[in-house]
């Protein structure tokens, strides 16, 4: 993962990310702000659909709060994407090395392999008004809220390892 | 069942991160301060925090400065930490012996800049 990494930093450099985000006063506290409005409107959108379909508040229709929210966590999720690249540009060399990264890339795919799975499996009972998925489907819709504070946790500790 | 496992995963990849780290203020002897005068050999304007290299004592010092933004807000320049510039530098060192400097004051080019 390293190498693929330090590539990806290497390439940043060449296309003028990298110096851009290392040399300027304010793009990285911007971009970290950013970063962490992404992460704001990621867990809060999708960890309360989380919640929902892991059975909490039940009085609220599933579907309707799900067609809400998880369109306020794709942003999110977008933010976190184009803010961390830039974050990644301005240090990338040491990022390419940290183990805390790694661990963070990992479970950002677990994170989205899982949100896939869930949908495909079953987006469509809980738009036909299903109340809950099966305690499998419950257990997913938990694991997501659990990976993507891990995630944000993860992200913290860079700094600190 | 799965559910636990899942958790436990999570728990499991997120608990040696906090245990390895080492790069948290804590890990500097705030009870020993160095002043260090002397050549800076290689200086990265850069964030998340400035960084650059000096000799002393017969080693290659890691010097961890603050953020560019910080930096300039306080009055310090590039062009006055220059590589090959003699600057004075107060600040701490690492606890397990790895030769890095987390620097709180810097004289350059005449001037007295605080970093923290």
């Amino acid at each position: 993962m390293e190498a693929a990494l330090l590539g990806f930093a290497q390439w940043l450099d060449a296309a003028g990310v990298g110096p851009w985000a290392k040399g300027s006063a304010w793009v990285y506290p911007f971009v970290n702000s950013v970063h962490l409005l992404g992460l704001v409107m990621l867990v809060g959108g999708i960890g309360v659909v989380d919640l929902r379909l892991a059975g909490l508040w039940r009085d609220l229709p599933a579907a309707a709060l799900s067609r809400a929210l998880t369109p306020v966590a794709l942003v999110g999720l977008a933010l976190l994407v184009l803010s961390g690249t830039v974050l990644f540009a301005a240090d990338g060399a040491a990022l390419a090395r940290s183990t805390t990264f790694h661990r963070k890339l990992v479970l950002i795919a677990l994170a989205l392999g899982n949100a896939l799975l869930f949908r495909m499996i079953w987006q469509r009972r809980v738009e036909a008004g299903g109340e809950i998925p099966p305690l499998i489907g419950r257990a997913s819709a938990v694991a997501s809220l659990v990976m993507w504070l891990a995630v944000g946790t993860l992200g913290r500790l860079i700094a600190y390892s | 069942m799965t559910r636990i496992t899942l958790f436990a995963a999570a728990l499991a990849i997120s608990i040696p991160a906090a245990a390895l780290a080492h790069h948290g203020w804590s890990s500097y002897d705030e009870s020993k301060p160095l002043t260090v005068t002397g050549k800076l050999q290689s200086v990265a304007w850069s964030n998340p925090h400035g960084s650059a290299t000096m000799r002393w004592q017969g080693k290659q010092w890691n010097v961890v400065l603050a953020p560019v933004a910080r930096m300039e807000a306080r009055g310090l320049t590039s062009a006055m930490i220059d590589k090959g510039q003699t600057v004075t530098l107060t600040g701490y060192a690492r606890k397990d012996g790895t030769p890095e400097m987390r620097i709180e004051r810097i004289q350059a080019g005449g001037k007295t800049v605080e970093l923290r």
